[in-house]
């Protein structure tokens, strides 16, 4: 059954891809309402995946779509790593779950579920919405692909993969913390780490987001550390992995090993932990959300262990009074550098950069691109938060498109 | 956990050296000598920074250095510091001004406090003279020797755990001119394991007859240290008690407040604790300068509440 358009088919026409109710869902339809803008249909992941909404239902020509985290939803969690039960994997040695037994999966709090074939899910899911969209009749008077979009879903497969985000914004010439290559287990990382001559790095869920299966880990050759949010439970002979609020640090080289071990059964992504520069008593980093090529929203992130992400219950600080002590100078050039990185994704019109200054604030490195990182409730640019920046940058880009496409016709 | 190199030392701002911006202020200025992270990345060796610096025609007024990172975050993470104290001692007639020596200003994003390779630094005492202000970061391996100076004004150990046989070699040593001493004991698990015993002889104040300040911080005693410590014989004569970053507790915090020596300090230091709001209060209302910023919460597992000194690991 096909929607009939409603009364204002000529104006403009928004659909979120995400899960309905959800606080990002939410708070864009609130920036939506501020414009004045109609409030955009929501098409549910879950009604993606199980075929019960499909996009050509709700997107007819001018549709602007944006795509929202499929995050904090347990259902949608389970119907993902399911879907990616049926993908293949170039490589088979990581965790997989048979499409029934996804299903059955219960919720526990915390838990890392199949991280490597969640991830095979959500890009199967990506590529579904690409190919619905292209089922959309095109628009006839615009050249570019339309309806459009406000993030692609190639690009936002690309940046929930830390290994291949890594390698494109090293060969685009952003800096970023040198990576260590692909490792499948402890011993391989400790015997690249003194290839290296490196004795402290970032172990990460090469698909996880946020601090999901993060590991600090550092050795002088006698001692070992590992700093993380991970805990471990042993069931059933298995060992399970949960993410907590709580930082732990495991001094056990064993333990240290089972950890690792059972994350690179994941696939994860290794690189060096660059000494952070400190602010206020706190090590931090930046989150900074660039929207239409430009560096915009700014946030300090302060914490007192190597996690910063701010769900940690970390504080944030005063993004001018670190842009102060940070310098003109460096403080540029960590924007121009968030902004190279943010090239890699042409396609995107936003996606949230976190960056960190070395000590003294000598230099600066990308550690993650974040997809939907511009969930920054509260924090201003130009007077406006990060959703209503987007679709402001988004009018402007739709302007100037008509204006072109106009003379181009005339 | 320490997040920032120091801005000041000795009284006097403190400056990265670099070979381009050269030596602008030798006497007003500390001058920091630290490894950063993009020279190791570039191969560059601390001993030819330090080289360098050397050869730089102002260096020889120097009157305060900064030892930064000697390559901790590289190559040099398993050895020890032996080998820039070696540098020190042979640089002894090249820094004929030199008044202040920090020995490690190490943050823990290079390398935890514990993890830090100190090493037997009494040849620096003996190298030095004129030295009035000494500050060293780590407590593991580290060693003061039979300490006799006669003009050290400060002396300060920061660690996450000071062993036993430092304190003794402070309490053994003969520092006329002392006055300030500042130890960081840290916690037992990186090799704090000096008793309040240990302390007594300092508390009894019969030693540096000019101390001024003295300083118990960082520990995970600060309870038993601060009711020893009202009590103490040495508080009758210094100005400045502090007991920050530490443990402290209504527990030992009322102690402090029934001391009518502890009432006649010009400050008391109690940052980073751990008494309620009510006692932080009464703290505060003591007639004295008191800092008690920094009120923690212990972390509770199951039935147990665990506080931790701000500077471990």
């Amino acid at each position: 059954m096909w929607l009939s358009a409603s009364s204002d088919e000529r104006r403009d026409h928004f659909v979120v891809i995400g899960n309905p109710g959800s606080r990002r869902v939410e708070l864009f339809q609130a920036a939506l309402a501020e414009l004045r803008l109609p409030a955009a249909r929501v098409v549910s992941y879950l009604d993606l995946l199980s075929g019960k909404d499909a996009l050509p239902r709700s997107v007819r020509d001018g549709t602007v779509v944006r795509i929202e985290s499929p995050g904090k939803d347990f259902e949608v969690e389970r119907a993902l790593i399911a879907a990616g039960a049926g993908a293949t994997d170039g490589d088979e040695r990581f965790d997989r779950v048979s499409r029934q037994a996804a299903q059955d999966l219960r919720f526990e709090r915390g838990r890392i579920l199949y991280p490597r074939q969640w991830y095979l899910g959500y890009c199967a899911t990506l590529r579904l919405i690409e190919l619905q969209l292209a089922e959309c009749p095109p628009h006839r008077s615009l050249p570019r692909p339309h309806p459009q979009w406000m993030n692609s879903p190639a690009e936002i497969a690309l940046m929930f993969d830390k290994v291949a985000c890594h390698q494109a914004l090293r060969s685009r010439g952003a800096h970023v913390a040198p990576g260590l290559g692909a490792v499948n287990s402890f011993d391989e990382l400790v015997g690249r780490m003194r290839e290296q001559n490196c004795h402290r790095v970032f172990v990460k869920l090469a698909s996880g987001s946020s601090a999901s299966g993060v590991v600090a880990y550092q050795t002088d050759g006698r001692r070992h550390q590992a700093t993380t949010t991970v805990e471990t439970a042993r069931q059933n002979g298995e060992l399970r992995l949960y993410n907590s609020r709580r930082i732990r640090v495991y001094r056990d080289r064993r333990e240290i090993a089972e950890l690792i071990d059972a994350l690179c059964r994941n696939r994860v992504h290794v690189e060096q932990w660059l000494p952070k520069a400190g602010f206020a008593n706190r090590t931090f980093d930046l989150r900074v959300v660039v929207i239409a090529g430009r560096a915009c929203h700014a946030v300090a992130r302060l914490s007192r262990s190597p996690m910063t992400n701010l769900h940690l219950l970390n504080e944030r600080g005063d993004a001018d009074a670190v842009r102060e002590k940070v310098g003109r100078a460096a403080w540029a050039a960590a924007m121009r550098n968030c902004e190279l990185a943010m090239e890699c994704f042409p396609e995107s019109l936003y996606a949230g950069i976190d960056l960190l200054f070395t000590p003294d604030f000598r230099r600066q490195a990308v550690i993650e691109v974040n997809a939907f990182g511009d969930l920054l409730p509260g924090v201003f640019w130009q007077g406006q938060e990060t959703y209503a920046a987007e679709l402001r940058a988004m009018a402007g880009a739709r302007a100037c498109q008509r204006a072109r496409d106009f003379c181009k016709g005339a | 956990m320490i997040y920032e190199h120091i801005a000041n030392f000795a009284g006097k701002p403190v400056k990265d050296w670099e070979a381009q911006s050269g030596i602008q202020d030798p006497e007003g200025a500390c001058y920091a000598l630290r490894l950063s992270y993009e020279e190791a990345e570039e191969g560059r060796r601390w001993a030819d920074k330090f080289a360098a610096f050397l050869d730089d025609p102002s260096s020889s007024q120097v009157s305060g250095i900064v030892i930064g990172d000697w390559g901790l975050l590289s190559s040099a993470i398993d050895e020890t510091a032996a080998p820039v104290v070696e540098a020190l001692v042979a640089a002894r007639d090249r820094l004929p001004k030199l008044r202040a020596i920090f020995f490690g200003d190490i943050i823990g994003e290079e390398c935890e406090i514990s993890w830090i390779r100190q090493s037997d630094i009494s040849p620096l005492f003996t190298a030095y003279p004129q030295l009035e202000h000494f500050c060293v970061r780590g407590g593991d391996g580290l060693s003061l020797g039979a300490l006799k100076h006669n003009r050290l004004k400060s002396l300060i150990i920061q660690s996450g755990g000071l062993g036993v046989n430092v304190v003794r070699e402070v309490v053994a040593a003969d520092l006329p001119e002392l006055e300030h001493l500042e130890l960081w004991l840290g916690e037992e698990n990186y090799g704090g394991d000096a008793t309040v015993t240990d302390l007594a002889p300092i508390l009894d104040g019969g030693l540096f007859p000019k101390l001024k300040y003295l300083g118990l911080r960082d520990s995970q005693i600060t309870d038993e240290i601060a009711r020893a410590v009202a009590m103490a014989p040495v508080v009758e004569r210094i100005r400045v008690l502090d007991l920050s970053l530490g443990t402290l507790t209504d527990e030992g915090a009322a102690a402090l407040l029934d001391s009518p020596a502890i009432a006649r300090l010009e400050k008391l230091d109690v940052h980073h604790h751990f008494c309620s709001e009510e006692m932080t209060t009464k703290l505060q209302s003591l007639g004295v300068e008191v800092d008690a910023s920094e009120r923690e919460k212990p972390d509770i597992y199951g039935d147990e509440a665990w506080r931790y000194v701000a500077v471990g690991e």
